[in-house]
């Protein structure tokens, strides 16, 4: 049996100006997937990632994510839904504390409001904390949870950063590129993170622009390149296809600082 | 745990004590009437910096025209009271919602711009409205001001002495800083904090920056306009004089001094910036540049404030008990 899809994506366009950065993808993720997203710098793939996640409108194609079409919905909105993000730049609060960076993520799924703050809610600042602590715990950066964010190492900022998004209790997570900066061994450890937060049940997309970690993990890969979709397979299949290794000609095994 | 979950209340208590209790007893001692008066007028700006670091400190939001609400506050207060002779318990929310309203009104179109328009924007804003209270002689008497606006009297208490505004002010300051303190140390504050270091990224995490930016300013702008019918009521003559570009600065360099994001900060900047030229009137003219020198020397050395956020977020953590977990320092209760 085949299980329900959570993002479908059809006919989506994106011009800017002159350029097409996504052009004309048709995919889809079901629930419990793991899926790799890759292609050359340049492909498209962050521009891709900005039109699932409500952050640029697409030019053309719709977005469905859980039987709700994405248009027009603003960012929030989408993460409401049970899309959760991480970002490329790594985009993490620095003025805050490890665990206040997290609690973001839960208090803007489970909602605390100026009338919960003026009242002091207990109960949902009690679900709040809960939430934060368990993701914090799931990542391993529990016990830094009262360190400010700015003091962190730039591999813990990483979890840090898949922690907060963790903390909305996501249906799909969307990881940007995560081994982005990693060497070799923290690249390692990431994939067998991301292995058992899928294990766990999560439905990932992980968008990388590093082949490597992309097939050693994932069940199926999808490819961009100059903003299109030439493959989507498994690893192994990808891996061979002819159109794929011509698009990353001379580039597969470049610069992984 | 029973002695320690204490602890934060007599500590609340204790402060209490110090505003209700230490702070006139010393006042009186000093001599009565104008130590009052310099009390008050402490006050009122304790309830102004609180209300600004709200929006300032805490969401990131520069606002250059808070004394613009405060004046709408105060004319609010003073126009009901003097024409439609209505009470101070009336007056008093009255002027907050008027100045909520307004503030809404501003902040609608303006809250998406980023960070540097938002602040010429609420600058033109400040200018508006002292022109306006200028200007529209017929409605706000323009330059001449409001005379004879009737002193405070709650429920038959007559409440008009120096004494008696200091009790009002001090008690619309505690309510206005409780009220600050809710909602910079719960999740509502780690909410707007997030939208100040990065309001794209707090979106993407299911926050609606938009109106979290739009409630912060109008409960600001609330506090700041209550602040105004406390200043009609208690000086008992308000002019535009008091609401010019020069007193939103005023209030930006409390917060700045005491530290951005920091409640206690806010109440320690401005009571120094309002105390200070009043303890150096011995050294005439030259207190200014005294209270200048301060101002330039504390920002130099405590770049992050007298008491800077993340302290000031420790002290309410572990002293007042606000902590989900006190052992680590973690989390909002």
């Amino acid at each position: 049996m085949m299980a329900d899809v959570l993002l479908e994506i059809t006919a989506l366009s994106r011009q800017f100006g002159g350029l097409r950065a996504v052009d004309d993808v048709t995919a889809e993720i079901r629930q419990g997937e793991l899926v790799g997203l890759i292609g050359p710098n340049g492909a498209g793939k962050t521009t891709l990632f900005n039109l699932i996640s409500g952050f640029t409108p697409p030019s053309s194609g719709s977005v469905v994510f859980r039987g709700q079409n994405l248009a027009g919905m603003k960012p929030h909105q989408v993460s409401r839904l049970g899309m959760a993000r991480t970002f490329q730049n790594l985009r993490i609060f620095p003025n805050m504390t490890v665990f206040d960076n997290v609690s973001v993520g839960a208090v803007g799924a489970l909602g605390y409001g100026l009338r919960h703050g003026l009242l002091a809610d207990a109960k949902r600042a009690e679900a709040i904390s809960a939430r934060a602590w368990n993701a914090l715990e799931r990542v391993g950066l529990a016990d830094l949870a009262g360190e400010l964010a700015a003091n962190l190492s730039y591999g813990k900022r990483k979890y840090l950063e898949i922690a907060r998004a963790l903390a909305t209790d996501p249906v799909l997570l969307i990881l940007d590129e995560p081994a982005a900066g990693l060497n070799d061994t923290e690249t390692a450890e990431l994939a067998h993170f991301i292995k058992r937060l899928h294990a766990d049940g999560g439905t990932i997309l992980l968008v990388e622009h590093d082949m490597g970690l992309v097939m050693s993990i994932c069940q199926r890969v999808m490819v961009l390149a100059s903003g299109a979709k030439i493959a989507d397979a498994a690893p192994n299949e990808v891996q061979a296809d002819p159109v794929v290794l011509e698009a990353y000609l001379g580039i597969d095994d470049e610069e992984d600082a | 745990m029973a002695v320690n979950a204490s602890k934060p209340l007599l500590r609340q208590l204790g402060l209490l004590a110090v505003l209700f209790g230490a702070i006139p007893a010393a006042l009186t001692l000093i001599g009565g009437g104008y130590p009052f008066q310099v009390g008050i007028t402490a006050l009122i700006f304790v309830t102004l910096a609180v209300s600004l670091n709200l929006v300032t400190g805490t969401a990131g939001l520069l606002s250059l025209g808070h004394a613009g609400f405060f004046g709408v506050g105060a004319y609010a207060a003073a126009l009901t009271a003097t024409k439609l002779h209505w009470p101070f318990l009336l007056t008093l929310p009255f002027a907050g919602l008027v100045a909520a309203a307004l503030g809404v009104i501003v902040a609608l179109p303006t809250m998406r711009l980023i960070s540097i328009y938002f602040a010429v924007a609420t600058l033109g804003v400040g200018e508006m409205i002292h022109v306006s209270l200028l200007n529209w002689v017929s409605f706000t008497r323009g330059p001449m001001g409001i005379r004879s606006i009737p002193p405070i009297e709650i429920l038959g208490f007559d409440l008009s002495g120096v004494v008696g505004g200091y009790y009002v002010a001090a008690v619309v300051a505690a309510l206005a800083i409780f009220a600050v303190h809710r909602l910079t140390h719960s999740y509502y504050g780690n909410a707007l904090r997030s939208l100040r270091e990065d309001d794209q990224c707090a979106a993407a995490m299911g926050l609606n920056p938009v109106r979290l930016k739009i409630e912060a300013f109008a409960v600001s702008c609330a506090i700041a306009g209550i602040a105004g019918a406390v200043y009609a009521h208690t000086a008992s003559f308000i002019s535009p004089d008091s609401f010019r570009f020069e007193e939103s600065i005023l209030i930006l360099a409390m917060i700045v001094v005491g530290g951005l994001g920091s409640v206690p900060g806010a109440i320690v900047g401005s009571v120094l910036l309002i105390v200070l030229p009043e303890v150096l009137r011995g050294i005439g003219d030259f207190r200014m540049i005294a209270v200048g020198v301060f101002m330039f020397l504390s920002i130099l050395f405590l770049p992050k404030g007298l008491l800077g956020e993340a302290s000031a977020i420790g002290l309410a953590r572990r002293q007042l008990g606000a902590a989900w977990r006190g052992d680590i320092g973690a989390g909002w209760k």
